[in-house]
């Protein structure tokens, strides 16, 4: 069976053209979509993933990269068989309240989704209430915080909180990051899990939910 | 100095932690730890298990700091000469193996349980070197000729009849006659009148009347009042500068800086605002520590010209938003989060001893109007100095580098301003061997015969990297071919350029630039530009380009609608053009056309200060300029992202 070396050259390159034709050429020699998927572009973006966390490539690179992906998933979307396991587990993800810090938080959900989670993106300034709300409608296994402030930090603390309130806390993990943030911080507002860069999210995530 | 910053204890981060149970008697501890101090020879004292951090901060001692002392930045590095102890976590991963084994530790995670011998690696001399920005570059059409001048505060000589002493009128109304029918209704500060009879009669009624708007607030005596002074201040939030101006000619007679002493609780205006946040008493001292500040300026600039405090009754102060609410001690904590919304925008007057500074009672403090929390009074000041909203014709763009960079853009047709988040690796913060730019840091770098040249601030060995050279090292770096457009770093392929890959150094998963080698750097230990610190210039400098291509788009022009550029700032005025042009901090304009201004903060409240034109003009800029607020737009994140990556030309 192919190794998917080309298409996974593609997207690393975020050469989205050449992506699409090798993805087309995959489904034509007869790979399963799943198989393309999974073997071809989600490891793909592992590597692209893990090249960042080393500083190997940057965030234009990774969001070229991820774009890639975004269209040989649309090119696959026909083909994938019922049966097929498609997600990862399902991420409910935003940047808390009183921030307006947009990139990073992106980059994060187009890491997840690039390697094979279900993404609702809430996007910016997001208060605890309608993380709450939201968890309740969309029932994630993961919620990412995200705040690039330092004073915008306790706001992740409080929506841990409301969460804990609402009796939601243990229906799903919460991982958090952004440049101000540590390890620490995460163990001392009770969060489950904290990545220090897009990459490393997509491996926290993985490990949260004991998936490889 | 030392006396002043002795009264001011700082409020713990933690808040009052409950007291502890007194030990056991067989525990005996020492009352008092001592700490000696080199190079500076000096002892200092600190309390059991007080961190040295804060023994050293009683001390004024200087340490260098982005966080304040709470472990996250990893720059108040100490060698400890005595027994060291083990690492505490945060520090193995802050400091490096080698630090480690050297015994350098970081101050504010050290606890003082035993008489220590620690060095600071720091001379007495550096202050010396350091580099605040005081002078300014008044463009042509900027400067106020002598008969235009229009003080804030206006001095009349004034000769009344002695008569007044036949009892039948008050001395205020004496005063009033003698100024003529328009001061009938003249008011007068509560200060004037507590010493006016008695200056009047020693004065023997032949004096200068002090007068602000429609108010008394001296009576001085004529030969002082030859040339009246004010104040201006540039409320910088790493540095702070003062200028003591001759009211009637316009000219600078004494100018004073220092460090911001604030700086010990976060080297940027959000670790400040986060620290007022935490704690209680956070604003008081903040505001005392920059009034002590403006106090201790002051009295340098009166030693200077002979003067006394009670000289001064006029000053302007300039400032970011955060800064102004700080000096007026007012709560900024509004500004730190969205929608960013501070506590007052309106340019204020206020009587300066309110505020703590110690003037003249009756002196009067007026600060800079303000745009919003993060366009502050220094960018109005900004754009009073680049004469911008005065003219329909030419576009001109300014940009004051910092942490934040503020931007504007238009003339008097149109004015848009924006604030864009550049972080903090332009004033060589996170950048591992980042420096501010004082003795020791590498602030310029040029490339002869394949053979790097630095310029290291002092003529001493190198310890580090600020801005200023960051921009520059990384410019050359991409001329030489040793950092790629996507801003990696990897050995050259070009051939006259093949010395520099001895340097280009394979440490973890990628290349380091080695600056200086163990033997160059000051302190016997390598200086590297990590893959890391580019990363952070390119988000840098992907900021400004982006708030630059939003504010063109929203005007609807491209670069070559562009007569001049200016910026502002310390940075500004050391930068190299050429380098801004090759990074891509500024896009694709011609280098002729820009121009530094310098230390615009303290010009444009001079200006304000010497001319009430000046003053509503500041009023009506803030009204008239439109505040693009970039968090909330789409195509400022495109942009930021499309110049993340370097330019591929090469212009040199």
């Amino acid at each position: 069976m192919s190794d998917f070396k080309a298409l996974s050259e593609a997207v690393n390159k975020g050469d989205t053209k050449t992506a699409l034709v090798e993805a087309q050429k995959a489904l034509d020699a007869g790979s399963s979509a799943e198989e393309i998927l999974n073997k071809g572009l989600i490891t793909a973006m592992n590597e692209v993933g893990d090249k960042f966390s080393k500083g190997l490539l940057f965030v234009p690179q990774m969001l070229r990269s991820a774009k890639t992906m975004q269209e040989c998933t649309k090119l696959l979307q026909p083909f994938f068989q019922e049966g097929d396991v498609l997600s990862k587990g399902k991420v409910l993800i935003g940047t808390v309240k009183g921030d307006l810090h947009d990139i990073g938080k992106n980059l994060v959900s187009m890491m997840l989704e690039g390697a094979g989670f279900t993404i609702t993106d809430m996007g910016v300034d997001v208060s605890p209430e309608k993380f709450v709300e939201k968890t309740r409608e969309v029932k994630p296994d993961i919620i990412a915080l995200s705040a690039l402030l330092s004073t915008t930090m306790p706001a992740m603390a409080q929506t841990i909180e409301a969460l804990q309130k609402a009796g939601l806390r243990d229906k799903a993990k919460v991982m958090i990051g952004g440049a101000p943030v540590t390890e620490k911080y995460a163990q001392q507002i009770n969060a489950d899990s904290y990545a220090s860069d897009a990459g490393s999210a997509v491996n926290k995530a993985k490990a949260l939910l004991g998936i490889s | 100095m030392v006396a002043n910053a002795k009264n001011i204890q700082p409020p713990t981060h933690k808040g009052n932690k409950q007291a502890r149970k007194p030990r056991p008697q067989k525990e005996r501890r020492p009352r008092r730890i001592w700490l000696h101090v080199y190079p500076k020879d000096i002892w200092v004292p600190a309390e059991y298990g007080e961190t040295l951090w804060a023994a050293l901060y009683k001390a004024d001692m200087e340490l260098d700091s982005d966080c304040g002392g709470i472990g996250n930045c990893g720059k108040c590095k100490i060698k400890i000469l005595s027994v060291v102890g083990p690492p505490t976590s945060a520090e193995k991963g802050l400091l490096d193996k080698v630090e480690l084994e050297q015994g350098i530790r970081l101050a504010c995670r050290t606890k003082a349980k035993r008489d220590l011998a620690i060095s600071t690696e720091k001379t007495d001399t550096e202050l010396d070197y350091l580099k605040i920005l005081t002078t300014s570059h008044v463009l042509r059409s900027r400067y106020i000729p002598i008969s235009q001048l229009e003080p804030l505060i206006e001095r009349r000589p004034v000769t009344l009849p002695t008569e007044s002493q036949n009892g039948k009128i008050s001395d205020l109304n004496w005063v009033r006659m003698g100024l003529g029918a328009e001061y009938s209704d003249l008011q007068a500060s509560i200060h004037c009148l507590r010493t006016l009879p008695q200056m009047l009669k020693k004065t023997k009624f032949s004096g200068v009347a002090v007068l602000h708007n429609n108010s008394l607030i001296a009576w001085q005596e004529p030969e002082k009042s030859k040339h009246g002074y004010g104040l201006v201040f540039d409320l910088g939030t790493s540095t702070i500068v003062g200028k003591l101006i001759n009211l009637s000619n316009g000219s600078e007679a004494a100018v004073d800086s220092c460090l911001n002493r604030q700086r010990w609780h976060g080297s940027d205006v959000i670790s400040r605002l986060n620290y007022v946040k935490q704690n209680p008493r956070g604003l008081d001292f903040l505001h005392n520590l920059l009034v002590n500040d403006l106090n201790n300026i002051t009295k340098h600039l009166l030693k200077t010209a002979g003067l006394k405090k009670e000289d001064i009754l006029i000053a302007v102060a300039a400032g970011n938003t955060t800064m102004q609410h700080f000096l007026l001690n007012l709560p900024p904590h509004g500004i730190a989060e969205a929608p960013f919304i501070p506590a007052v925008t309106d340019g204020l007057i206020v009587n300066a001893a309110d505020v703590g500074l110690e003037l003249n009672l009756s002196a009067l403090l007026y600060t800079m109007p303000t745009k919003s929390g993060y366009i502050g009074g220094d960018l109005i000041s900004f754009v009073l100095n680049s004469g911008i909203a005065e003219q329909k014709d030419e576009v001109i763009l300014g940009l004051d580098l910092g942490t934040n960079v503020e931007i504007f853009l238009g003339n008097g047709k149109r004015l848009l301003t924006c604030s864009a988040a550049a972080g903090p690796a332009l004033e060589g913060a996170r950048i591992s061997s980042g420096m501010i730019a004082k003795a020791g840091a590498l602030e310029g770098v040029r490339i002869e015969e394949g053979q790097l040249h630095y310029r290291v601030i002092g003529n001493i060995k190198p310890k580090g990297i600020c801005g200023s050279g960051l921009v520059d090292l990384v410019a050359v770096l991409l001329h030489c071919g040793v950092i790629d457009p996507e801003g990696l770093i990897r050995p050259t392929q070009k051939a006259e350029y093949q010395d520099l890959n001895s340097r280009v150094i394979k440490r973890s998963y990628c290349y380091d630039f080695l600056i200086a080698s163990e033997e160059e750097g000051f302190y016997g230990r390598p200086i590297y530009l990590t893959q890391k610190d580019v990363r952070e210039l390119q988000l840098a400098k992907g900021a400004v380009a982006a708030g630059v291509h939003t504010l063109m788009d929203e005007l609807g022009i491209g670069f070559e609608d562009i007569s001049h550029v200016y910026l502002a700032g310390a940075l500004g005025n050391y930068i190299d053009p050429i380098s801004t042009l090759r990074i891509g901090l500024l896009p694709g304009i011609n280098v002729k056309l820009i121009k530094s201004l310098g230390n615009t903060a303290s010009l444009g409240a001079s200006m304000v200060l010497l001319s009430k034109k000046y003053w509503q003009m500041a009023k009506d800029v803030v009204n008239f300029m439109e505040h693009v607020e970039l968090s909330y737009r789409h195509d400022f994140n495109q942009y930021f992202v499309q110049h993340m990556d370097f330019p591929e030309e090469n212009i040199w």
